[in-house]
């Protein structure tokens, strides 16, 4: 914990932090925000550039790109969100389980662990949504499992460190049972390394949503994704030039803001102290 | 008279095979209120001793005794039942790494207590605060974090940390091997208050001679896992009988070229 205190002092977390907010902000009110309805076709005005009435202009069908952009923050942080809460649900928990629940529970998690990191992530996806159905929870159910390894190879590699700590083996000396160890020794000094994981891991699932959303699986049309109106916008490049700009520019934006974020507070917990945060402002 | 600690033909193997042995049938009795030294080169076995009577390393063969009763046979939760009692104490090494970084002075001390649920958290609290002053550190430490106090201090916390919960045997890993001569003296003093105050057995493993002087009443070699030599500090530090031991003590660095260790002792 005191790693993450520690980095919001860092400039760079903090304005991390305020774009986030910004973020997240348009998640909560950005469909209330839309100046016009973003699924509302203008066939007057298709392709149009930035104006008094379009701010960013207006896409191949006539819809009000700065609407749909608004309108669809919320489906494309939740859709990203939720891919990564699964990643964590089954990856943190079962990682910290490999190091305290004996060998059994460790092999036979590193073994499933193992099989989803060799599944091919587009096969996969496609074969969730022809057996669940094509929908945005039936893909970012199919990227949660594959999240899954890296939050379990994380936390794995972090719990399995402190297994030997010498503070760890005064607490079993008192008779502490693992789930106190964890609670009190173990989870602090993985937290850090958690909320590193998952701030990549949201980056990469924005991505993903729009990757997916390309090939036609997960959040279907007409409703607006940032990833989506990407892809879209990409097919009239021609007529439109700047059309991906915006977008593009919401998806580095809130990918970055999570980069920096998580680099502010990559520090090893176990030396974690003001003088290496300086080294890391420096 | 039951001695507090009694560990009999302890054998530890790193792995299947017996040349993985560590320790050969190695004994080692420490009666309450009597510190017993536990000495040999780097890699003897010490270290592996004190962590096995604490149950911190698996057994090959042997057992181990505490008040008489057996504890090396306990496993799961009577071993964790036994292990609140706070009976066996372990102090390492290394003052730093066994103190969690994350934890302030006094969460760490009453660590024992929270862990058995002994009263609310203001009399652990109390209780950690008395256990600092016992070893003569001031309450105030309390508040800080192991890396804003000294290493002379936070060895001292760790030995606060098992005295907390009343311990019966105190099993001390190079105590005082990281500390100046103050420190180290000052350590030794308490130890020596302790034993006699709270009838306390210690086990004190150590490299450095002089430390045992005047305070251990018996003193145990280890030599490639084996005791070669046993019997009381004085005999043992000035008229060791085993080569070993007579080699171990003549290596101790003098001044005036090598004599026996007791012959110069601390204060």
């Amino acid at each position: 914990m005191r790693a993450l205190r520690l980095a919001v002092r860092l400039p760079s977390a903090r304005v991390a932090l305020a774009v986030l907010g910004v973020v997240v902000v348009l998640m909560a009110v950005g469909e209330w925000l839309a100046p016009y309805d973003p699924l509302h076709q203008d066939t007057t005005a298709i392709l149009a550039g930035p104006s008094a009435e379009h701010w960013l202009g207006t896409d191949y069908v006539g819809r009000d790109v700065l609407s749909r952009l608004l309108a669809g923050s919320r489906l494309s942080v939740i859709a990203a969100a939720e891919a990564v809460g699964l990643g964590l649900l089954l990856g943190v928990l079962p990682g910290l389980a490999s190091v305290y629940l004996g060998r059994v529970f460790e092999w036979l998690s590193l073994r499933v662990m193992d099989g989803l990191m060799a599944l091919p992530f587009i096969i996969f996806a496609i074969a969730v949504a022809a057996l669940l159905g094509n929908g945005l929870h039936q893909a970012m159910f199919a990227v949660g499992v594959l999240l899954a390894p890296t939050f379990y190879r994380v936390t794995r590699a972090a719990a399995g460190g402190l297994r030997q700590a010498q503070y760890v083996e005064a607490a079993t000396l008192f008779g502490a049972t693992r789930w106190r160890i964890v609670r009190t020794h173990v989870w602090q000094k993985v937290l850090p390394t958690v909320v590193v994981t998952t701030a990549t891991a949201m980056a990469g699932a924005l991505l993903v949503v729009s990757s997916l959303t390309f090939l036609g699986i997960g959040v279907q049309p007409p409703a607006p994704t940032w990833g989506g109106m990407l892809a879209s916008d990409l097919g009239y490049l021609s007529q439109r030039p700047f059309g991906p700009l915006a977008p593009a520019l919401l998806i580095i934006v809130t990918v970055a803001a999570l980069n920096a974020l998580a680099d502010a507070i990559t520090v090893d917990p176990a030396t974690s102290t003001k003088e290496a945060h300086d080294a890391v402002r420096r | 008279m039951t001695a507090a600690l009694e560990a009999d033909g302890v054998e530890v193997w790193l792995g299947r095979r017996a040349t993985s042995r560590i320790l050969d049938g190695v004994g080692l009795t420490a009666p309450a209120g009597q510190i017993v030294g536990l000495i040999g080169e780097t890699g003897s076995g010490k270290t592996t001793l004190a962590r096995a009577i604490a149950g911190l390393a698996p057994l090959h063969a042997g057992a181990v005794r505490v008040d008489g009763v057996p504890v090396s046979g306990l496993r799961g939760a009577e071993l964790r039942r036994f292990r609140r009692t706070g009976r066996v104490q372990y102090v390492f090494q290394d003052p730093l790494r066994s103190l969690d970084p994350d934890l302030t002075v006094a969460e760490s001390v009453a660590e024992g207590l929270a862990v058995r649920g002994d009263g609310r958290a203001a009399d652990r609290r109390t209780a950690a605060v008395a256990a600092l002053r016992l070893v003569g550190l001031d309450p105030a430490l309390g508040d800080r974090l192991p890396g804003q106090i000294s290493g002379g201090q936070r060895q001292r916390v760790t030995l606060a940390r098992a005295l907390a919960v009343g311990p019966r045997v105190l099993l001390l890993d190079e105590p005082v091997s990281a500390l100046d001569a103050a420190n180290r003296n000052h350590v030794l003093r308490v130890l020596d208050r302790l034993r006699r105050e709270r009838e306390l057995a210690i086990v004190l493993i150590t490299h450095d001679l002089g430390s045992l002087a005047g305070v251990a009443d018996r003193i145990v070699v280890l030599h490639h896992g084996r005791v070669v030599e046993e019997g009381p500090a004085t005999q043992v530090l000035l008229a060791p009988e085993h080569p070993y031991t007579q080699r171990l003590i003549a290596s101790v660095p003098s001044i005036d070229g090598p004599r026996p260790i007791y012959a110069r002792s601390t204060t």
